[in-house]
C-alpha cells in the first residue's frame, strides 16, 4: 500500500507537471492544484494503463484528492486479484 | 506517457468506437423544427436589416463533420452562427448547448425551433456532452461546440475547455474557429431586447487534425488535446485582431 501511494503520487505529479514533494494526498486536486476535470479523466487514464486495470467511466466522480485516487486503484486491483 | 495509450482510455471513456445507429439523432430534434423556415425568414431579416450582418469565411467550412467552434457572449451567437452557414449546412449541425438556453421559454422556443439542440451540463457533468457530439460526429453530422464552455458577460474570451480538443482528436475532425464580433453589445447577458448594434461573424480556415493525430504518437494524449484547443484559441484571437472596422 506504502509503494502504492509513492507509486500513484508520481503519476499525479507527473500529469498535472508538479513535482512529488509539492503535493499533498490529502489536498483537493481540483481546487488546490488547478485540476480540472478531463485531467482528472487523465490521470485515470495513466492508472488504466499503469496497472493493466479497466477503471470505469464514472471513477472521476470519486475522486478529489490523491488519497482518493490510491484507495480507488487498491480497490480495482484487489477486486482484479478475486477474479 | 510518451505513447497513446491514455488515448485509447479516452476512445473507451468516449464509446467512440461503440456502433452508434441514425436513429439516435432523433432525440435532438423537436417538433418545433416546423417553425424553422420562418424562424430563419425572421433572422434573415433582422441579421440583414436590422444588425446588418457582415459574414467572412464562410466558404472555409468543409464537407461534414466538423466543429464549429465560435466564442460566445450573448444569446444572439448560436441563432447568428446558424443563419451565416446556411440551410443546407444548418439542417445537419447539431448544437450543445448548456442548462441556461432552456431557462427562459422564449429562448427555449427559438432554441428548439431553429437548432437541433443536444443538452449539456458543463458544471457537473462534461462527460455526456462529449459523447453525444462523437457520435454525432462519428454519423458524419457536425457539431457546434463552445469551447468557452459558457457565455462571457464582459464580451472577453474565456480560457477554454480542452474537451473541444478531445473530441476533434479522437474523431479526427477539423475545427472552424469562429469569431463572433458585435452580439455582445447588441444583447449583452441580461438584456430584455437587442440594440441595432453592427454584427459581424468570422469563419477561419479549418484547423487540420491530422498533424496532432500524428503527434499523440510521440507525446502524452493530453498534452496533444491541450495543443488543438490553445490553437483554437490563437486562431480566434487572431480573427478578432485582425476583425475589419
Amino acid at each position: 500500500m506504502e509503494n502504492l501511494g509513492k507509486d500513484i503520487k508520481e503519476l499525479v505529479a507527473k500529469v498535472i507537471k508538479k513535482k512529488t514533494d509539492e503535493l499533498d494526498p490529502g489536498a483537493d486536486i481540483f481546487k488546490d492544484y488547478g485540476v480540472d476535470s478531463l485531467l482528472g479523466v487523465e490521470i485515470l487514464a495513466n492508472i488504466d494503463k499503469k496497472y493493466g486495470l479497466d477503471v470505469p467511466e464514472t471513477s472521476v466522480r470519486e475522486i478529489r484528492t490523491i488519497n482518493d485516487i490510491i484507495r480507488l486503484t487498491s480497490r480495482l486491483l484487489a477486486d482484479r486479484g478475486k477474479q | 506517457m510518451t505513447d497513446n495509450a491514455t488515448s485509447a482510455y479516452w476512445r473507451k471513456y468516449l464509446k467512440i468506437d461503440e456502433p452508434v445507429d441514425e436513429g439516435y439523432l432523433r432525440q435532438f430534434h423537436s417538433r418545433l423544427e416546423i417553425l424553422r423556415p420562418i424562424e430563419f425568414f425572421l433572422i434573415n431579416i433582422l441579421s440583414k436589416y436590422y444588425f446588418r450582418a457582415e459574414v467572412y469565411g464562410v466558404k472555409n467550412i468543409p464537407e461534414p463533420p466538423y466543429i464549429i467552434a465560435p466564442n460566445h457572449c450573448s444569446a444572439m451567437d448560436q441563432p447568428l452562427v446558424a443563419w451565416a452557414i446556411g440551410a443546407k449546412r444548418r439542417k445537419d449541425l447539431y448544437t450543445l448547448a448548456t442548462k441556461f438556453f432552456f431557462d427562459n421559454a422564449f429562448v427555449r422556443l427559438v432554441m428548439k425551433s431553429g437548432a437541433n439542440i443536444v443538452r449539456i451540463d458543463t458544471v457537473s457533468d462534461y462527460i455526456p456532452a462529449m459523447q453525444s457530439a462523437c457520435k454525432i460526429l462519428k454519423l458524419g453530422r457536425s457539431v457546434y461546440i463552445n469551447p468557452e464552455g459558457t457565455r462571457s458577460e464582459d464580451g472577453d474570451l474565456l480560457p477554454f475547455r480542452t474537451g473541444v480538443g478531445v473530441v476533434a482528436v479522437e474523431n479526427g475532425v477539423p475545427i472552424i474557429p469562429v469569431y463572433i464580433d458585435g452580439t455582445h453589445k447588441a444583447l449583452p447577458p441580461g438584456a430584455p431586447f437587442p440594440k441595432p448594434y453592427k454584427v459581424k461573424v468570422y469563419f477561419d480556415k479549418p484547423i487540420k487534425i491530422n498533424e496532432y493525430i500524428e503527434k499523440k504518437k510521440i507525446k502524452a494524449a493530453y498534452d496533444v488535446y491541450k495543443e488543438v484547443t490553445d490553437e483554437l484559441y490563437r486562431r480566434i484571437i487572431a480573427l478578432k485582431n485582425m476583425r475589419k472596422n
